[in-house]
């Protein structure tokens, strides 16, 4: 009873999880990224496209992972070259991309809303013997796909990288002081453009977790705005890649608690509201008590 | 660094000229530093070294002349070239990341790697202890950038370029920013390291400190070298003499006697937070009389900006009560105050003093504009704002072209005089004046001292603060002490020494 729905929470969080580590990389490297939406729609068309033409989940993967990098750096260069504001451009990538999203499915395969081709190969699913029969822990470490492993175990590389590595150090100074980072001989917006680039790999992997991983298939609806819940995630996370994971598991948990809920004859469209708006209400919630503590050990 | 010793000019200018259309802003500048000495470059707001800073960095290039780097003509492309032979600049604003660590600020752009490709932090730290044993300095290199005080920031920098290899260092104005016993620090510092054969630049209109520490200091004025001297052969006087082109008249100083009757300001238990909710101010009492100059003395960031905010009704505060002219006005709101008699003068000047982009005029009857005579009926009457902003900008000598330009058009004096004319004019009872001569050269601080002394003459009561010893000592009738959000003690002008107040700044006692 409970594990289906354990495993389930945990096949919800994936892309969110891996949209905001990449999401947080790019904050913490000076821009909010708004557009990785737009980079895990991409992703999950073009993952669907390559599974179905090749058979091979790897290059379905590295071709998400891709066009989902692209379209990170040509967002990128638009907000630091061109020194455009990133919040327009990137609800214009999320328009513009859904747009080209519907033209693609029109033009070269003649379908609309969704493309189910012959012979997606899904992502395989990795079930670890004996320990699969553990109730509870076996729901949660086996049975998982391969990007629900990689999207957990970049929370702790991500955690350790940004401190202990050069490309972390310097990352963190460009995103709180892009003079100084100037100052000392760097190009802080060849550092940004990196972390641009990151964030939209990692929403291409989102991306081809929904299409390849879940359902097989892609449908012009398939993100749903998880690139918005990936962005309230790594705000919540305060940049801190645990606290990140936190803020998309419990998305994740109130998106498999919806689908329960939709077999019990509640009303569909409702009820699919439901994790968005819980996820909305736990949000402040938490922010108000943060802010209560600040001004606690501000009093003390 | 042992052939450089055998060069004549390590680092100089060569007959640079730089204009900005009409204005020649570097004329013909002569520069030559000499390796392992300390030189001094002083001049007045407008004089040309920030030009010629910008010169010798590579961010600007000279219309005519060049830069001199070992005896030979150089053209620099930027600062990073600039560094690439060896010549590091510390800006007056910091260039560190507040989010790091002194240690990860130290390394950034030059990590030292180990295995795997990690940052090796020991090495780190061992070249971290080196330097500071050579600085003669202890420093937490663990702590964020955001939470260290701004002398150590400062020693950071320094220490930074010298991580990098600089052996050349350009300090822009190194001690704005720095309490006395701070800056006898920073000067042992540089006299370390040139005693180790590294050159410094100095920049500086301090002349006490110019005079103590250079080797060989240049003058410079509205453009153009005026002297090369040594300490030796000159004095404070004639140094100032040289910056203005004139003697400097200083504000004359009236025998203080305290005002009859009740305050007409006070403060009782006042405790005011900053923005982020921490407790910055308080509690302390203070009172100030009308026809009295209250200085309040201490480093940046010990709760000044909140007793001015509080003082000017600007923040809300946190505990206490003020009450002006006899009247309870804790948690009044600022219009309350203004309406009382209250005038502020920021000491940001840009984004509070003024609305920069908005029209002299404009400026000038900021917060009056629904007052008679500017205003009828809710019509502005233009005729009536410009004879009157005429009228107080001539009093105050303000140099403009038009009413209707920007403010943004004027130099940092003027500007600064606009804002008093706007504060002065409307016949305050108190004065709050933050910083009132940042940025105004020698000949705009005497006047503006000369206005502020003659409102006290008047009768107004001045609440002064400023991160300049000199300006409050030579203003105050009572200087307060304040360190930590505390006041540390309170002297009479008579009674008042750069070491008594420097050790009030300090959070020691005066005696």
């Amino acid at each position: 009873m409970i594990d289906p729905f354990i495993q389930a929470a945990l096949l919800m969080t994936t892309p969110i999880l891996l949209a905001a580590i990449g999401g947080l990389v790019n904050r913490i490297g000076g821009l909010v990224n708004i557009g990785l939406e737009s980079m895990m729609l991409a992703g999950a068309l073009v993952a669907v496209e390559v599974s179905a033409a090749t058979g091979s989940v790897i290059a379905a993967l590295a071709a998400a992972a891709l066009i989902g990098g692209l379209i990170g750096l040509s967002m990128s260069l638009v907000v630091t070259r061109l020194q455009a504001n990133e919040i327009i451009v990137g609800l214009g990538f999320s328009v513009a991309v859904a747009g080209l999203v519907r033209f693609v499915l029109k033009s070269a395969y003649g379908v609309s809303g969704t493309f189910n081709p012959p012979g997606v190969a899904m992502l395989p699913r990795i079930n670890i013997p004996f320990v699969s029969d553990i109730p509870v822990l076996g729901a949660i470490l086996s049975g998982q796909d391969g990007l629900t492993w990689f999207a957990w175990a970049m929370v702790p590389a991500t955690a350790f990288l940004l401190h202990r590595t050069r490309a972390g150090l310097r990352l963190r100074a460009t995103g709180a002081a892009e003079a100084t980072v100037r100052a000392v001989g760097l190009s802080p917006l060849s550092i940004r453009d990196a972390s641009t680039v990151f964030a939209g790999a990692m929403a291409g992997l989102a991306g081809a977790h929904l299409s390849i991983g879940v359902v097989g298939l892609f449908n012009e609806g398939i993100t749903g705005g998880r690139g918005f819940i990936a962005l309230a995630a790594f705000y919540f996370g305060r940049s801190a890649p645990w606290r990140t994971a936190l803020g998309a598991l419990l998305f994740g948990l109130f998106d498999a608690a919806q689908i329960r809920l939709q077999g019990h004859g509640a009303p569909a469209e409702l009820v699919q509201m439901l994790p968005y708006l819980i996820v909305i209400i736990v949000l402040t919630g938490l922010g108000l008590a943060d802010r209560s503590r600040v001004s606690e050990r501000a009093l003390s | 660094m042992m052939d450089r010793a055998r060069v004549a000019i390590r680092l100089g200018a060569r007959k640079v000229t730089r204009r900005f259309g009409p204005v020649v802003a570097n004329d013909q500048i002569d520069l030559a530093v000499a390796p392992g000495t300390i030189h001094a470059i002083v001049g007045g707001n407008g004089a040309g070294k920030s030009t010629l800073m910008r010169i010798l960095q590579g961010v600007d290039q000279p219309d005519e002349g060049s830069v001199i780097l070992d005896d030979a003509p150089v053209r620099l492309t930027g600062p990073a070239d600039a560094f690439a032979r060896g010549i590091g600049m510390v800006h007056q604003e910091f260039m560190l990341a507040p989010n790091l660590t002194l240690l990860e600020n130290l390394i950034l752009a030059r990590e030292p790697v180990g295995r795997g490709g990690l940052i090796d932090w020991r090495v780190a730290q061992a070249e971290a202890d080196r330097l500071a044993a050579l600085a003669g300095v202890a420093l937490d290199w663990r702590v964020k950038v955001a939470d260290a005080p701004v002398h150590q920031r400062q020693i950071l920098e320094i220490l930074r370029l010298l991580y990098r290899g600089a052996d050349v260092l350009i300090l822009d104005e190194p001690t704005a920013v720095l309490a006395p016993a701070q800056v006898t620090e920073l000067i042992a510092l540089m006299r370390r390291l040139k005693a180790e054969g590294r050159t410094i630049l100095f920049i500086s209109h301090k002349l006490d400190e110019v005079m103590s520490v250079a080797d060989v200091i240049t003058v410079i004025r509205v453009g153009r070298v005026v002297a090369t001297t040594t300490p030796a052969q000159t004095d404070k006087a004639q140094l100032a003499q040289l910056m203005v082109g004139e003697a400097v008249a200083m504000a004359k100083v009236a025998p203080y006697s305290r005002p009859p009757g009740a305050p007409l300001f006070s403060a009782r238990g006042l405790v005011a937070r900053d923005g982020r909710g921490l407790k910055r101010l308080g509690p302390i009492d203070l009172d100030i009389f009308a026809g009295e100059i209250v200085g309040i003395a201490g480093v940046a960031g010990n709760g000044q900006d909140e007793l001015v905010a509080s003082a000017a009704g600007l923040g809300a505060i946190a505990e206490g009560a003020i009450s002006f002219g006899g009247r309870d006005f804790t948690r009044a709101p600022a219009s309350r105050f203004r309406a009382a008699g209250i005038s502020y003068l920021s000491a940001d000047r840009s984004e509070e003093g003024l609305c920069l982009t908005a029209s002299i005029s404009d400026n000038f009857i900021a917060g009056r504009e629904q007052e008679s005579p500017f205003s009828r009926g809710g019509f502005l009457r233009l005729k009536m704002i410009n004879a009157g902003a005429e009228n107080a900008l001539a009093k105050l000598s303000v140099r403009y072209g038009r009413l209707t330009d920007a403010v943004r058009s004027l130099s940092g004096g003027n500007q600064q005089r606009v804002a008093i004319a706007r504060e002065l004019e409307r016949g305050p009872r108190l004065l709050v004046a933050a910083q009132p001569t940042r940025g105004v050269d020698i000949v705009g601080i005497a006047f503006i001292h000369e206005q502020i002394a003659a409102f006290r003459d008047r009768g107004g009561a001045v609440l002064l603060v400023s991160e300049e010893l000199e300006e409050i000592l030579t203003l105050s009738d009572r200087i307060v002490g304040l360190y930590g959000g505390q006041v540390t003690g309170q002297l009479l002008r008579s009674e008042a020494s750069v070491e008594k107040v420097g050790r009030l700044m300090l959070g020691q006692k005066a005696a």
